[in-house]
């Protein structure tokens, strides 16, 4: 989307000795003031400079402003807004002064960005002009081939380059960034500067590649681990000849997790299981990796990210449970929901995980393909917890969906397991005897054999009568 | 938790109260909530009349029902109300549903159905575990949800901040209510 938009308008802020100075702002149909106080502005009268059609609603006293297609809703009194759809968080606060809505100029420009304008020049004589650019918006985005920051707002091919937990797009045409960038797991923030992106890192990932896509057009880098992370580090299994299941005992280092009340540890019990079960899984000709061997932190991205690498053909991932109601006790399983209440993210999903244009096959086709994927990761979760059933002394709770980040963008089915309450204290005692640890590793991993049975049986042709 | 005992943020950061009223939230008595969020209750509960979600053993969540003298029409004083009441623990004996004095410090509604509930933070490792996560997260989704015409999807803020997780649940977009969740 580039804007050919060379609109340029001058604006001269009139700082003088009084309280009273106004912004004199030019613009093609002539000169303007704008009502101003110190470093404080109008924003309304800012706004209305750039052709947004500002709205105010009286009941909520906040401001809608509309400018191609583009949307910034705020509210006198705080320093949040939605832009696009979207929450952030605005430099300062916006406030009622004298009955004008004034803002910062970094305030005015947060808000003015997203709608294609910038203030430019000095806080002394600042100027109000089009961007002219395209506006970049960064996006991280787990898809079932991997993380991937999605650059949107251009159709430019940005000349790549890298250092140490940065990578750098150069882009020849005017760009501007029409939000900040995400600090989200892999993505550690970023900023623009002369026409260069500057995207941090988390340490340890790396781009493995990137493409374009269009309509509408956009810039992806895929993100990945750089070999160097406890959850790209071989655990246990050697080369794969058969099925291959990533066990992912929960938390670790820091991170420990629930406690049980004799102090207890949820990441002491899921490595001892996840243990378990390998060797289990191992006997039964399974090749099977962990997520870490060891007590160490893995963030929760790369726990998957190492299922998707190694084209597993399961994911599970074992917790311990705790909950505010004392009694609550026996094994849950759950895996990713899908909400069909929430079209719209959906619809965003498989835009962004299509390798192609999103027509409307390729939504088909990958809806078709997510589906798959979940009726499966449901199978499993329903084998999983069926087992945990059997055991004596666990109550079912049943298979639950829910949004869990570890199963954010598993490529393989994929279920999160909890084998009981540190919570409660009869439970805790249970979990952590290595008895009842044998009975659950057995469960487990009887499961997850039954269930790659299943799959190959489900994936085989149909016998030609 | 994650590493260090401190839930993910995003850098956020909520500076003070704001509110936009939600367009099509309507005021007292003018439409009755529904029992049970995403529009599969069927009985007309009272304006005055609020429902509560709160955890039980079954780690299902349990409804309770409660009157308050007066519930405001406008969208973010009647979630800090409805929030407020469930935030002060159940009448019936459940469990409450945040493992700390949690508070309501903002509450923040778009136009597009979208409510932004800003709480304060947790102490360090004071949420842990799946289920705490759920009671925590979905009692309030439903409870704001039941409550509130209008409102279809609630994010959770704490201490201002966007939370990633913390630990297991994906609290960094607004939550759809989640009926199943509720006991029957």
């Amino acid at each position: 989307m580039t804007r050919q938009r060379v609109l340029s308008i001058a604006a001269v802020l009139v700082l003088a000795a009084v309280p009273l100075v106004a912004l004199t702002v030019n613009t093609p149909k002539g000169a303007a003031e704008v009502f101003a106080r110190g470093d404080l502005i109008d924003l309304i009268e800012l706004l209305r400079l750039t052709g947004a059609d500002v709205q105010f609603a009286p009941a909520a006293g906040s401001y809608n402003a509309l400018l191609d297609a583009h949307e910034a809703q705020f509210t006198p009194g705080g320093n949040l807004a939605v832009i696009d759809g979207k929450l952030v968080s605005l430099p300062g606060p916006v406030r009622t002064l004298e009955g004008h809505v004034v803002g910062s100029l970094a305030t005015a420009g947060a808000l003015l960005a997203p709608l294609g304008w910038s203030l430019r020049g000095t806080a002394a004589a600042p100027e109000l002009v089009a961007s002219g650019g395209d506006r970049l918006e960064v996006a991280r985005v787990a898809s079932p081939t991997g993380t991937l920051a999605v650059v949107r707002g251009t159709a430019q091919r940005p000349r790549l380059g890298s250092a140490p937990g940065i990578v750098t797009l150069t882009f020849a045409g005017p760009v501007t960034l029409g939000a900040p960038v995400p600090v989200e797991a892999e993505l550690l923030g970023g900023d623009l500067r002369e026409g260069t992106l500057t995207l941090r890192l988390a340490p340890g990932i790396e781009v493995a590649s990137t493409y374009p896509l269009d309509d509408p057009p956009r810039f992806v880098l895929k993100l990945e681990s750089s070999g160097t992370t406890a959850a790209s580090a071989p655990a246990t299994g050697e080369a794969r000849t058969g099925p291959l299941v990533v066990l992912d005992p929960g938390h670790g280092g820091e991170d420990q997790g629930a406690k049980g009340p004799a102090g207890e540890l949820e990441k002491d019990i899921t490595l001892a299981l996840a243990r378990l079960v390998a060797g289990r899984l191992q006997a039964a000709g399974v090749t099977a990796r962990l997520t870490r061997d060891g007590d160490e932190g893995v963030p929760l991205a790369d726990r998957t990210a190492l299922a998707n690498r190694l084209r597993a053909d399961a994911f599970v991932s074992i917790h311990a449970n705790a909950s505010p109601a004392r009694g609550a006790k026996g094994a849950e399983t759950y895996f990713m929901n899908v909400d069909a209440s929430d079209p719209q993210a959906a619809q965003s999903a498989a835009r962004e995980n299509a390798s192609a244009p999103a027509d409307t096959v390729q939504l088909i086709l990958w809806d078709l393909a997510h589906v798959a994927n979940i009726t499966a990761s449901s199978r499993l979760a329903r084998g999983l917890q069926g087992r945990l059933d059997a055991l004596q002394g666990i109550r079912d709770r049943g298979v639950k969906q829910a949004p869990f980040v570890v199963l954010t963008g598993a490529t393989a089915p994929a279920a999160l397991v909890e084998v009981g309450f540190l919570s409660n204290p009869d439970e805790a005692a249970r979990l952590t005897g290595r008895a009842s640890q044998d009975e659950l590793a057995d469960a487990l991993s009887e499961a997850i054999v039954g269930f790659l049975r299943t799959a190959e049986v489900a994936t085989e042709p149909s016998p030609t009568p | 938790m994650t590493p260090g005992g401190r839930p993910r943020v995003a850098g956020l950061v909520l500076g003070a109260a704001a509110s936009l009223l939600l367009p099509g939230c309507r005021g007292r008595g003018a439409v009755p909530a529904p029992e049970t969020p995403g529009g599969t209750g069927v009985a007309a509960t009272p304006p005055e009349q609020i429902v509560l979600f709160y955890p039980g053993d079954d780690t299902l969540l349990h409804r309770e029902r409660r009157e308050v003298p007066e519930l405001p029409g406008a969208v973010p004083p009647r979630i800090k109300l409805v929030l407020g009441e469930l935030l002060a623990g159940s009448r019936d004996g459940w469990p409450a549903a945040f493992p700390w004095m949690a508070t309501v410090e903002a509450v923040f509604v778009d136009r597009a159905g979208n409510a932004f509930v800003d709480l304060s933070s947790p102490p360090p490792d004071a949420v842990a575990g799946t289920a705490t996560e759920v009671a925590l997260a979905y009692a309030t989704v439903n409870t704001v949800v039941a409550n509130c015409p209008g409102i279809q999807r609630v994010q959770l803020l704490f201490g201002g901040r966007e939370v990633e997780t913390f630990g297991h649940l994906d609290l960094s977009r607004p939550l759809v209510p989640r009926p199943e969740l509720i006991a029957p």
